[in-house]
């Protein structure tokens, strides 16, 4: 970790405006997004919190770009998002490297896509996520934390001012799961990129956000907005985090009984 | 514990044979030469039952292939295809014997070894050109046909309308033996090259496509999500993301449409064009050369197995990336 970061140097700001969405399940359709606004302000790290299945994770693919929402609308900085782009990156549950490329190669995909050529930003993102002689490897050679860290330096390298977290450290080991958070915090206090993440876990939301947004099972309402302020170094063991815990447990649903 | 307490004792054992089998191993490289010392001499020696040419030239190369085996296994370079070594010169010396010396096999239909390479001294200018002139065929029209079979393959993965208008010409047309429209083609296409060449393209396109298809069509859609938050267009999408993904199925097809080629190949030359070994086959059927036909048949397959060899060597290549494949 000798690389200065470079801080983002625009963060995204976003403005959701009454999104309503729906997805055609059996011939019919479900509804799965219900009249969601919010605004984002540039360099938040948002974490949303809600039942397995509600829609959160759609409301990442509205916010990136990759499906135009049925109804409302999502404007970055004032203009409505038309479709992807590169200053809106998203991480995803599963690593999704390609096979075919190695490390470099696939930390370098979004400089192919733009057609560029920069491989001492390449290096750099690789040292930063700690992969450093893992270049020339082969994903299938890699573990779920090292695949789920080029993962990390795939979208980092693009500089991105929105960083769209869709639940990345869900399917990783209790332990590198710890150290990956640290890590994420690290990184977005030190490029100040505006963060949105999906989580199940509150514990880790309240690690790493700024406000934690709660959503309601299927279709999804926001029914919980809290703002977390508590300083960017938080201890897990902070007692306001576990107050804080057991009222967004009680908002989904669980009560405080045990 | 007690399981690997019972299993040692015959765990040694087997160390103890191997190191038996040691010297026998290291001895057998040198029992490679003189098979085919055998084989020359069997051949020089024991009196032909009949007139047959070059028998002379024969044992010198039974001999000369025995000196060079002798001298890898000096050099240590015969050890894994040692036991083969040693099969093909007892295997030659048999049939020199059963067939040259005691001609216990109907003639002319089964030839002796002296026959064969009488043909490769005598005829190899004709039977050389015979195989350009299918290299040049196949490479023509596998090629345009692999290449064809890739793009549409591509489109029908990938594109709705394409598929709608191209999906019932290919389930018409594709399952179709490409043999089948040989009598077509010739009356069609005035070039009987030219009408080989469709067919053959025709051939090695109809299992590429569908693979090329099946491999694009099983691409996980996570991928194209991940180029396309980068701002990735469609023409990355197809060349970067669907073309790598679906290209351990890609030469499945590929490989599918070598074997039809193969077989198209060879009966196009027999009934249309006048050349290639095909036509070279068909040609001493008719004349009763059956050294000629096995010469041509012998031909035939190490240009194939050549040309399997080749798509493997390419395969391995581009799919380095794979954990592990098939070796060929």
């Amino acid at each position: 970790m000798v690389t200065t970061p470079t801080r983002t140097a625009h963060p995204l700001g976003l403005e959701l405006d009454h999104i309503d969405h729906s997805y055609m399940i059996g011939g019919a359709f479900t509804p799965v997004l219900d009249d969601i606004s919010l605004t984002i302000a540039p360099g938040e790290f948002v974490a949303l919190l809600g039942p397995s299945g509600c829609g959160k994770s759609t409301l990442l693919r509205l916010i990136a770009g990759l499906e135009p929402p049925h109804g409302g609308a999502i404007l970055a900085e004032g203009t409505p998002i038309a479709g992807p782009g590169p200053d809106r990156i998203v991480m995803f549950q599963d690593p999704t490297l390609y096979p075919w490329r190695t490390v470099r190669g696939n930390v370098a995909l979004g400089h192919d896509i733009a057609g560029r050529r920069d491989p001492a930003a390449v290096a750099a993102a690789i040292e930063l996520v700690g992969l450093k002689g893992f270049e020339r490897a082969w994903p299938h050679q890699l573990s779920g934390g090292m695949a789920q860290r080029a993962a990390l330096a795939r979208a980092l390298v693009n500089d991105p001012r929105l960083l769209i977290l869709d639940e990345p450290l869900g399917k990783l080991d209790s332990l590198t799961r710890l150290t990956m958070q640290t890590e994420l915090h690290r990184l977005w206090r030190d490029r100040g990129f505006t963060a949105i993440m999906v989580t199940h876990d509150v514990e880790e939301a309240l690690l790493l956000a700024t406000r934690i947004i709660v959503f309601s099972p299927r279709p999804a309402r926001i029914i919980g907005d809290l703002p977390i302020d508590l300083p960017p170094h938080r201890h897990r063991d902070d007692p306001r985090l576990l107050d804080l815990r057991r009222n967004i447990l009680v908002q989904l649903g669980h009560s405080a009984d045990w | 514990m007690s399981a690997s307490d019972t299993r040692a004792p015959p765990l040694r054992a087997t160390g103890q044979t191997a190191t038996k089998a040691g010297p026998r191993r290291a001895l057998l490289p040198w029992a490679a030469g003189p098979a085919w010392f055998l084989a020359a001499l069997v051949t020089w020696r024991w009196p032909d039952a009949d007139d047959f040419p070059d028998t002379s030239r024969l044992a010198a190369l039974f001999l000369a292939v025995g000196l060079g085996l002798t001298a890898a296994a000096a050099l240590r370079r015969l050890s894994a295809r040692a036991p083969w070594a040693i099969a093909l010169g007892l295997g030659f010396a048999a049939w020199e014997i059963a067939q040259a010396k005691l001609l216990w096999l109907p003639r002319p239909f089964f030839g002796t070894p002296q026959d064969l390479l009488d043909v490769f001294l005598t005829d190899w200018k004709r039977l050389g050109d015979s195989l350009l002139h299918s290299l040049g065929l196949l490479a023509v029209g596998y090629g345009i046909g692999a290449v064809l079979g890739v793009a549409v393959g591509v489109g029908l993965g990938r594109s709705l309308r394409f598929r709608y208008w191209v999906r019932p010409l290919i389930r018409l047309v594709g399952p179709l033996p490409p043999v089948a429209l040989l009598p077509l083609a010739f009356v069609l296409i005035p070039s009987g090259r030219l009408a080989s060449e469709a067919l053959l393209a025709l051939a090695a396109g109809f299992p590429t496509t569908i693979l090329t298809w099946s491999g694009v069509a099983a691409v996980d859609p996570a991928y194209y999500d991940v180029a396309r938050t980068m701002g990735a267009r469609n023409r990355f999408l197809v060349l970067r993301v669907a073309l790598p993904a679906a290209m351990p199925q890609i030469f499945v097809g590929l490989f599918m449409g070598l074997g039809v080629s193969f077989a198209t190949l060879v009966v196009a030359e027999m009934l249309g064009v006048k050349s290639g070994l095909g036509f070279y086959m068909q040609w001493a059927q008719g004349w009763a050369a059956y050294p000629n036909m096995y010469a041509a048949l012998l031909v035939m397959s190490l240009m194939c197995t050549g040309l399997v060899t080749l798509l493997f060597k390419v395969r391995d290549r581009v799919l380095s990336w794979q954990k592990d494949g098939l070796k060929w």
